[in-house]
């Protein structure tokens, strides 16, 4: 079972675009986003919340209109921001979060969503916790982090959780997998996003 | 056709499977003749008798007011909403609307429909507005809406008038002001047949006129009339029809009409007993 | 008096109630609504079925058209889901084109198609790479109070079973195709997605079959389908953390519903 991440894979860059408050480009084994925040904005009057800020979410796929597929990206990516950020310090604004696909080979909802985190912590918004997603593969009889390399897979899984309690904010799966194999899948992106977590601090600091 | 981006879209072209059927099928004129020359419809009926109705109000528990309507395979459900600010309005009106809309599931046809409002049912909704009308206190509600939608869920003819039935009886249960009950009926006519309620073939038989025949005469008619002060609220006639028969139909409709009457109405008393009940 | 101070503080309200360990329409926190199921009412379509949970109303209706199987799937036919929450069914929708919620249920239901494997695309081929089925599954949201998703579910596989495909003859040599209404054949249901719905009520508590309020008021709701045995989806998109132990304890909560949405088909089949 592999249960290392192969760190090297991650690279990112914050601050590559200058118009949002804040932004991070980052790619996982080819696969890249840019994602870039503004907020706290002026909103909508149709989405303003009288105790909170709103969030929206515009994922851009990397041709063409955006279709009902990345409109469940959207609403993951939006959810999650919403249990993360401290909504109620800014009522009757709106935290835009735009994404931006570059290259896809797999793993793009993970990539996206740590992509956001780490905009979201160079835009220097209030968060209650970060938030890491980690993607997980079983061919039915191994778990891997790592994409496999020839074998079969069965069942995707994408977790995301919060970096204080480790959590769960989110969960999506693909494929058809037991019971025993979910919370196998569980445990160990668990223990994976710890990397995430410790990849986020290491691109803070430098 | 452009591809929708917020639908799943399925293959460019498919074709219905009826249209590779084999034609043992007697085409529409066949039918006709045969209903002429037996003098009787294919379920049966009397040419001037309305379909058995089935109304029940409430179906709708998000909506403030709504109706479900059967008239044997017909099936449209009404549902009507709480009154709200007329958007993208700057003046101030002095009187209410009302907003229509008229829907036909996409698998309400025989052809499949697209999700995309079409003319007919554009057509449908502007009628059904204009039907309406006439019969709520728009003034009760000035620089407001109400909005009333209607969805077929399977067609079998006379969907419109249905349609303007259920919605009344919607509105009534919403507790929208109103002037009067409303029914409508609608009637199809091809040379001297008259089709009270007609079913979908028997909407198609007066669509067109059928051929080999000097008498050209077909089309089909929609009549909605408020009860107590006896009017016509609303009249659509599509075809060529001449004026004696035009105006014998519509004594035709306007009698089947008031039949309809004391079943909408006890389906209202039905509700304001209930109301009572729980209010004591 | 209650009715205004469920207006004016709906979140205490409901904290109050779940306090003592009951919902406010009466449920307990581990309770299904009722189920309530109605197959084969649209003789239009070619398999339909009604869903009723509680109040939460799905109409589904297929229609089989011909066409044409994909070049990369020449033995594939098709199937081609689409939810519709029309202004109809709740205060909430304005008309127009889908409100970004169908979308996403709508993919999520296309996901627990093809995660599922209920229907075999390849059952649908009628002539490798020349003509296959293509199934139109569209639903109608009716009335939307919380859970459509299972409501959807339950009315897919209602009218799954009662679709019936005619025989269809190709002959490769003329390209010519016969269609014959007499012999009708259903379509092989290869599994049984049982879809079940919960919301987290402050960080809390799980409400099993939430309502449209209830849904409204919580910080979270989540999706787990279960296919007999096994699991084809877990879908929390976003919404409170909760630890991982409360969601595999919600999948075993979950299970107890396969049981009973599959009598409730056996018995509306049968009568």
């Amino acid at each position: 079972m592999e249960t290392e991440l192969t760190k090297s894979t991650f690279s990112c860059k914050l601050g590559i675009l200058s118009r949002p408050d804040g932004s991070a480009i980052l790619s996982k084994d080819n696969t890249t986003v840019i994602a870039g925040i503004y907020g706290p904005i002026e909103v909508k009057l149709q989405k303003l919340l009288i105790d909170k800020a709103s969030v929206e979410c515009h994922y851009r796929p990397k041709s063409g209109l955006p279709g009902i597929e990345d409109r469940m990206h959207e609403s993951i990516i939006r959810n999650t921001c919403e249990a993360s950020l401290v909504a109620s310090l800014h009522p009757r604004t709106a935290v835009l979060v735009a994404i931006q696909e570059l290259q896809n080979s797999g793993q793009l909802i993970s990539c996206a969503v740590n992509a956001v985190c780490l905009a979201c912590l160079h835009a220097g918004i209030d968060m209650k916790f970060m938030f890491g997603a980690v993607t997980c593969f079983s061919n039915g009889v191994e778990m891997s982090l790592n994409p496999p390399a020839q074998t079969h897979i069965k069942a995707v899984f994408v977790f995301v959780f919060d970096s204080t309690e480790k959590r769960v904010i989110a969960s999506h799966t693909k494929g058809i997998f037991t019971k025993e194999q979910f919370e196998e899948a569980v445990e160990l992106c668990r223990s994976g996003s710890d990397q995430v977590f410790d990849y986020y601090k290491k691109v803070l600091t430098n | 056709m452009p591809v929708d981006h917020k639908r799943i879209n399925g293959p460019e072209d498919t074709v219905p499977y009826s249209l590779y059927t084999k034609t043992n099928k007697q085409s529409l004129t066949e039918q006709y003749e045969e209903i002429r020359k037996t003098g009787q419809r294919t379920d049966s009926r009397a040419f001037s008798e309305h379909r058995k109705i089935f109304v029940r109000t409430g179906a709708v528990s998000q909506a403030k007011g709504s109706a479900y309507i059967e008239l044997d395979n017909t099936k449209v459900i009404v549902s009507v909403f709480d009154p709200r600010e007329i958007p993208n309005r700057p003046d101030y009106s002095l009187k209410g609307e009302l907003y229509c809309e008229f829907k036909f599931a996409p698998f309400s046809c025989h052809k499949r429909r697209l999700h995309v409002q079409d003319a007919e049912e554009k057509q449908h909704s502007a009628i059904m507005k204009r039907a309406l009308e006439s019969t709520v206190c728009l003034h009760e509600f000035p620089n407001f809406q109400v909005d009333v939608y209607a969805t077929v869920l399977e067609n079998d003819g006379s969907c419109l008038s249905a349609a303007i039935t259920a919605a009344g009886l919607a509105l009534a249960h919403a507790g929208v002001p109103m002037y009067d009950i409303i029914t409508s009926v609608t009637m199809g006519i091809q040379r001297d047949t008259f089709f009270v309620d007609p079913t979908v073939t028997e909407q198609n038989i007066c669509l067109y006129p059928r051929p080999s025949e000097s008498d050209t005469e077909h089309g089909i008619v929609v009549l909605s009339k408020l009860h107590t002060h006896d009017q016509v609220s609303q009249f659509y006639q599509f075809g060529n029809v001449s004026l004696d028969k035009l105006n014998e139909s519509i004594s035709i409709l306007d009698e089947t009409c008031r039949e309809l009457v004391p079943i909408v109405q006890k389906y209202l008393v039905k509700h304001v007993v209930k109301n009572l009940q729980r209010n004591t | 008096m209650s009715d205004g101070y469920k207006t004016l503080h709906p979140v205490k309200y409901y904290r109050e109630f779940l306090s003592q360990g009951i919902r406010p329409d009466g449920r307990e926190f581990n309770t299904f609504r009722p189920i309530l199921l109605n197959v084969g009412s649209i003789n239009t379509a070619d398999g339909s079925a009604i869903a009723k949970v509680g109040n939460t109303t799905v109409v589904c209706g297929i229609k089989a058209e011909l066409c044409k199987p994909k070049p990369d799937a020449p033995d594939c036919g098709f199937v081609v889901p689409n939810l519709e929450l029309p202004p109809l069914c709740s205060a909430k929708f304005r008309p127009g084109p889908p409100s970004d919620q169908a979308q996403v249920l709508t993919q999520l239901i296309a996901e627990i198609i093809t995660n599922s494997n209920c229907i075999d695309l390849r059952d649908l081929c009628i002539v490798r790479d020349k003509l296959a089925w293509c199934l139109f599954v569209d639903f109608v949201c009716l009335d939307f109070d919380g859970a459509v998703v299972d409501a959807a579910v339950v009315s897919l596989l209602g009218a799954l079973k009662t679709v019936k495909l005619p025989l269809v003859e190709y002959d490769p040599a003329l390209e010519s195709t016969q269609v014959f209404l007499e012999e009708k054949k259903p379509i092989k249901l290869h599994s049984m997605p049982v879809s079940t719905t919960f919301a987290v009520f402050e960080d809390k508590i799980i409400l099993k079959d939430p309502t449209l309020e209830e849904e409204t008021l919580c910080s979270g709701v989540f999706t787990i389908v279960l296919k007999d045995d096994e699991l084809c989806c877990v879908h929390k998109p976003g919404g409170s953390p909760l630890a991982p132990e409360e969601l595999v304890k919600c999948i075993d909560e979950s299970k107890l519903r396969t049981p009973l949405i599959s009598s409730l088909i056996a018995t509306t089949l049968k009568s």
